[in-house]
């Protein structure tokens, strides 16, 4: 059962993160794909607290949180300074400068050796040590996670947000303040990344800057692209659907040799396809 | 006397990645698709010509050969791939993503095809050394730098001397009034596309030439390439192929003053702070 | 409805095909074939070396099956692409696990085996690495066990060598990731202590085959020795290297001993520690046959580890106890000494194994003396 189990951990852990990168994305409108970057610093983050002994679980991951919160701000800031593709390159330059960071910093991240032996979490001082537990704990915390984006999504804040993706300007003009409900969207966004990447880093037990690269982030926006824009649904389909993909596609039988590159092949297949017969992907809206 | 070493080398990469820069800002600037798939196309230039290399081609011909292949591929990506989610009104997001999964086929389809070790050219002239002075360059770095400045050369008169050039000119800057002046855009961009990937397939050759080919090597040059378009003023060729030569000079002689794993990180560094107060570019035309 | 219907169809499907990647190959596992699992970069910049040892394992296990397996078992090697990824392989360790019931499992790289080692000490799994050489390594898992020498093993007997040679100011080149900064880590320590001093440092990413600034850098601090611990584009490096001209001598340890950099004449006196790992003539050609490449450094080790667990596996099965993860470690150590490339002794996790010191002379590799590290 173990990898059931560890399938929907990781899931789990990606419905996090794609609940994120739909709030700024598909929400917002900021074309982010450095959402891998503020989930590897709440990774880090526990990752560290959890090591020097210094604090719980729950706590560490608070402190994750409300960091991340910070810097996923930071981070969009230039979103809205600058719009479209122009941000898109921006995203990637802090993608890249956070790779960066995570590999030569090498007292804090352990560079590119990683972390390794990360103790494994506590609820208020009652370890969560099987698997069977962490499912538990991280469907609470996926269920918690839905319920916020789902009331969210039904609040005033979640239509002003959306008339903000339909017409800036005219928002602007009725005397909202578009540059406070987005602020508002980016920092719950850094909210879900940041206690992702602290479920993410005491799950594996280990951490390194691999997990955290453009790579990931680009497979996150796939997931929220594949799964559905701007739906619960969709975040939660996407990470699911992805992350089960490369393991249906080992049941095709093709030449070991070649077997790994023609499973990416078919992912990119299928991006296109996605991309060109259904846009707003399996269960979401219009991107 | 390393600081002259290490800017004639700068000034050698630099030339080929400005190849990269003018003809993604070619695409870019009259398409407005930010065109990831280029990295691919870039890619499959140096695996072709080494094919035809490898079975007895003449070297300049095998050149020719997979530009001629290069630019029927950058011509389908268009006509088949971007001007049909241009017909669906896709956004940009979706025209992004889908090119993102263009580069993961192209990139695996040649992972597939010849493994992913580095391949080196068979052809010994291209090691051989020349001494000017102090300087040591080989023929494959005197190659790319005469080349790329040609290409260079070639590009600038292209757009402002020819029927041609100035017709893509024109979409660039309108394509609705284009549209008035029966232009055709849509013909236009497959013509700029084509165009595009076949200047893109000499540095695509020539840089694999010194330093051999890999399949999934092309994000890089590509991501920096695109900084330079940017920092140098969308539309701008002469402004994307001096910034182009102008970072990767800088990121040779960063090496005086900092480690060489930072340089990677401070080049992005420095990009997100001027796009947070320069998003315009340097080179950028009043608006 | 129609979405919420969508929905459920995709929920469906997902189930559905969990569930048959679960059970479809249990379900043929009626026969007598023993399956064993090996995590591997498969895709990705990891796949140079990956693709390699995969098919070291391959051959291995083709030759053994052809001779009729192991006591009447065929042996069949699941792998599983990690894209060298920590994630990733805890998720293929946990399905090669738990759905393929696999005892053992092949790893390599560093990042993704100490990862999967925690697992591997609570499940009773037994790890082999053949490739990766980070210290970590060593006392990761008990039930993680090296075929090779960690990189601190060869650092020692190289910097020893270069003290005595009389090259006592070394600057060093290494690669930006687990195994380059472990070597590096361990030149840093042993080679001061040996009696030489480090003057500068410097490093390059992965897969990056643009050395010349790096190169540039370190030639100016006017070192003795050029220290390299970098793990794949050995041919550019060794051109490179070449077109300086350099008045230092160049040192690496094993990765530098790529064939086709051996070959380049651009390579000669460049000298280097090798774990010891031959294959005979005729392996090499039958090999290079069936994939089109030569049996690299990373085949043969792989090649090498498959024998061990072949051999593990027939004394398991004659002492009619069950394949499992315990029992195959348990006979490992009971058995200790093993011939299989090469004589190869496990006094703790990792093999004690010869180390020789090479020199690249006119496209061939010299073995100039050899030791055994403890």
């Amino acid at each position: 059962m173990d990898f059931l189990y560890s399938y929907i951990i990781l899931a789990e852990v990606y419905v996090l993160l794609g609940l994120s990168t739909n709030l700024l994305v598909g929400i917002a409108g900021i074309f982010s794909v450095s959402q891998a970057a503020v989930f590897g610093v709440g990774a880090y983050l526990v990752a560290h607290f959890l090591m020097a002994e210094s604090l719980g679980f729950i706590p560490a991951l608070a402190i994750a949180a409300v960091a991340c919160i910070v810097l996923n701000i930071l981070v969009t800031l230039p979103a809205l300074r600058v719009s479209g593709d122009y941000f898109v390159v921006t995203s990637f330059g802090i993608q890249l400068l956070a790779t960066a960071v995570f590999t030569n910093w090498t007292n804090a991240t352990g560079g590119a050796n990683g972390l390794p032996g990360i103790p494994p979490p506590d609820v208020f001082g009652l370890p969560i040590e099987s698997t069977g537990q962490f499912v538990i704990l991280c469907s609470v915390a996926m269920a918690i996670g839905g319920l916020a984006f789902w009331l969210l999504m039904r609040a005033p804040f979640g239509r002003l947000l959306r008339a903000i993706r339909e017409d800036e300007l005219a928002v602007a003009a009725a005397g909202k303040n578009v540059l406070r409900a987005k602020v508002s969207a980016a920092a719950l966004a850094g909210a879900f990344a940041g206690s992702a990447g602290g479920f993410y880093a005491t799950f594996l037990s280990f951490v390194d800057p691999s997990s955290f690269d453009l790579d990931a982030s680009i497979l996150l926006l796939t997931m929220v692209v594949v799964g559905g824009a701007r739906t619960l649904a969709g975040s939660v389909l996407g990470p699911f659907l992805l992350l089960a993909l490369p393991q249906v596609l080992t049941l095709v039988d093709i030449p070991t040799s070649i077997a790994a590159a023609m499973r990416q092949l078919i992912y990119g297949v299928l991006l296109i396809l996605f991309m060109l017969f259904r846009p707003q992907g399996l269960a979401g809206e219009k991107l | 006397m390393v600081w002259l070493q290490l800017l004639v080398n700068g000034l050698v990469t630099g030339s080929a990645l400005g190849v990269v820069a003018i003809s993604f800002a070619l695409i870019y600037a009259t398409t407005k698709i930010f065109h990831v798939a280029h990295a691919g196309v870039y890619t499959l230039a140096g695996y072709l010509a080494w094919s035809l290399v490898s079975h007895g081609v003449p070297d300049v011909l095998a050149l020719l050969l997979a530009i001629l292949c290069c630019t029927a591929l950058g011509a389908l990506i268009q006509h088949q791939l971007y001007a049909r989610l241009e017909r669906r009104r896709a956004t940009h997001l979706v025209v992004l993503i889908a090119s993102l999964g263009a580069l993961a086929v192209i990139q695996n389809v040649i992972a597939a095809v010849y493994s992913s070790n580095i391949l080196q050219f068979p052809v010994p002239w291209s090691s051989r050394v020349v001494t000017v002075g102090t300087l040591r360059l080989n023929w494959a770095q005197i190659l790319t730098v005469v080349l790329s400045v040609l290409a260079y050369a070639g590009t600038m008169w292209f757009a402002h001397r020819t029927i041609l050039g100035k017709q893509i000119r024109a979409v660039a800057s309108n394509p609705f009034l284009a549209e008035i002046t029966r232009l055709r855009p849509q013909r236009i961009y497959v013509i700029v596309v084509a165009i595009g990937s076949a200047i893109v397939a000499l540095p695509g050759v020539l840089v694999p030439l010194d330093l051999g080919l890999q399949p999934y090597g092309g994000v890089t040059p590509l991501l920096t390439a695109t900084i330079a378009m940017i920092a140098g003023g969308v539309g701008s060729i002469t402004g994307a192929f001096v910034l182009a030569v102008g970072i990767a000079v800088l990121q040779n002689l960063s090496l005086l003053v900092i480690p060489g794993e930072w340089s990677i990180g401070v080049t992005f560094f420095i990009f997100v702070i001027f796009m947070l107060f320069r998003p315009t570019g340097l080179f950028a035309k009043a608006r | 409805m129609i979405k919420v219907q969508g929905t459920r169809r995709a929920f469906a499907a997902v189930v559905t095909s969990v569930l048959l990647s679960g059970l479809l190959r249990p379900a043929m596992a009626a026969d007598e074939t023993i399956r064993l699992g090996a995590i591997l970069p498969l895709t990705g910049p990891g796949a140079v070396v990956g693709t390699q040892e995969m098919r070291g394992i391959q051959f291995a296990m083709d030759a053994a099956n052809a001779k009729g397996g192991v006591q009447g078992h065929k042996i069949e090697v699941i792998f599983e692409d990690n894209q060298a990824k920590p994630d990733v392989s805890v998720l293929s360790f946990n399905k090669l696990v738990d759905l393929q019931k696999v005892p053992m499992i092949f790893t390599g790289y560093s990042g993704p085996s100490l990862a999967m080692a925690p697992l591997a000490t609570r499940k009773k799994i037994l790890m082999i690495n053949a490739g990766a050489q980070s210290d970590k390594l060593t006392k990761a898992s008990p039930y993680l066990v090296n075929t090779l020498p960690s990189t601190g093993d060869e650092v020692a007997v190289m910097a020893k060598y270069l003290v005595q040679q009389g090259k006592k100011k070394a600057a060093v080149l290494f690669e930006n990731d687990a195994a380059g900064i472990g070597g590096r880590d361990d030149f840093l320590e042993l080679f001061p202590k040996a009696g030489g001093t480090i003057l500068a440092q410097e490093a390059v990413q992965f897969g990056q085959t643009d050395y010349r600034p790096a190169l540039l850098k370190l030639a100016a601090a006017k070192p003795d020795v050029l220290y390299v611990v970098i793990t794949a584009g050995m041919v550019p490096l060794v051109q490179q290297l070449k077109q300086m001209n350099p008045d230092f001598l160049v040192a690496g340890t094993t990765f530098m001993a790529d064939p086709a950099a051996i070959a380049d004449p651009a390579s000669n006196g460049i000298i280097h520690t090798q774990v010891q790992i031959d294959a005979p003539p005729e392996l090499s050609a039958a090999f290079k046959a069936k994939y089109g490449d030569d049996m690299d450094f990373f085949a043969r080790q792989y090649y090498n580890a498959a024998q061990i667990m072949l051999t593990v596996i027939d004394k398991v099965l004659s002492e009619k106890k069950p394949v499992t993860g315990e029992n195959l470690h348990d006979t490992l150590f009971a058995i200790r000494k093993f011939q299989g490339l090469i004589p190869m002794e496990f006094k703790s996790n990792t093999a004690t194994v010869p180390i020789g010191i090479n020199k690249m002379e006119n496209g061939k590799d010299v073995t100039l003396l050899q030791v055994t590290a403890e």
